[in-house]
């Protein structure tokens, strides 16, 4: 249950953005959670509200958007989705890889008047 | 009027903010020379047995303080506080995990800025401590013999972010199935430059190794 102490960075970080930009109304926060980062979309939908409460986040929506655990193989040098293949390349067996994307945690983007 | 939305591309980590804020920390630690180690581990790996041991060895020679973080509870600043050295217990109020400036306001509240070695005791997790930068000059973790060797697998972060391993209660590895060899070959492929200290905190075996390398460690960051 991680997700509620980050949600309160994300949140703190949003604001400050707000200030920066002298926003008036957020309508929605669109956040990038990779599939193999610690970070479970569903914890963060219920943990939001408790997170933006008494804030001028209150009304604001919370996007998530999954990235995918991309693997490149190196040994054929397909790219390949490490979580569902356990870290095996499809296409020829291999396990030697670097991970190209699905780490990650990021605010995408803020949609605002 | 209608208003007209607008699109804000931040394309930020969330843990940008604080990895900014531990840097800075960092900064501060370095002009006023003062080592902050990072310890981590799961619950009941042995961080308190390990640190009493830690400091019982280093505290004659180097200044030494201590800060314990938890949920709730002062139990292990009770037992540190017998050591001698000073010690502050930290409450994170639910939080699974310290940031860089609840580190902060613990180093301030320790009062203890002639240390050459704070060692923070971080909540007992293997996962939230690994993604908030505290502005350790190190981090350490403890696998202990009964959470298994599969354990880089499962939390690849943490290995991935730490500076030394202290593999403990090595005492009790007949009793275990624990895989030695296929542990640190896991570890190693998550981190070729990790530093390996199998000990056993209750009878003190391989602690001497461990205490070496912190010692180094602090004097070459003092010089």
């Amino acid at each position: 249950m991680h997700e509620l102490g980050i949600l309160y960075h994300v949140v703190d970080q949003v604001l400050n953005i707000v200030e920066e930009n002298q926003l008036e109304t957020v309508e929605a926060i669109v956040l990038q959670v990779g599939e193999l980062s610690t970070v479970v979309p569903r914890y963060l939908y219920s943990c939001y509200p408790a997170t933006v409460v008494g804030t001028m986040l209150e009304d604001t929506k919370l996007e998530v958007e999954i990235l995918p655990a991309n693997a490149l193989c190196h040994n054929c040098g397909k790219v390949f989705n490490a979580l569902s293949n356990h870290g095996t390349c499809p296409f020829c067996s291999a396990k030697d890889h670097e991970l190209l994307s699905g780490r990650e945690f990021m605010i995408k983007e803020i949609r605002a008047y | 009027m209608d208003r007209e939305i607008r699109i804000l591309e931040i394309k930020e980590s969330v843990f940008e903010d604080n990895n900014k804020d531990a840097d800075r920390l960092r900064e501060d630690l370095k002009g006023q020379g003062t080592f902050l180690l990072n310890l981590m581990s799961s619950p009941g790996a042995g961080k308190t047995t390990t640190l009493i041991q830690t400091i019982n060895a280093l505290k004659d020679e180097i200044n030494i303080a201590i800060m314990e973080a938890d949920i709730d509870s002062d139990v292990d600043a009770q037992t540190i506080s017998e050591t001698g050295v000073p010690v502050i217990q930290l409450h994170t109020g639910g939080m699974c995990h310290l940031d860089a400036d609840m580190t902060r306001q613990g180093i301030h509240g320790l009062d203890a800025a002639n240390s050459d070695l704070i060692i923070l005791e971080n909540v007992g997790n293997l996962v939230c401590p690994a993604e908030f930068d505290t502005g350790a000059t190190k981090n350490a973790m403890i696998l202990s013999i009964p959470e298994g060797d599969d354990k880089p697998l499962k939390y690849p972060l943490m290995f991935e972010i730490c500076h030394a391993l202290i593999i403990n209660k090595i005492d009790a590895l007949p009793l275990f199935d624990f895989d030695m060899e296929a542990f640190i070959e896991r570890a190693k492929k998550i981190n070729p430059d990790i530093a390996i200290f199998p000990i056993s905190a209750k009878t003190g075996e391989g602690v001497d190794a461990w205490v070496d390398w912190l010692r180094t460690e602090v004097k070459l960051y003092q010089e």
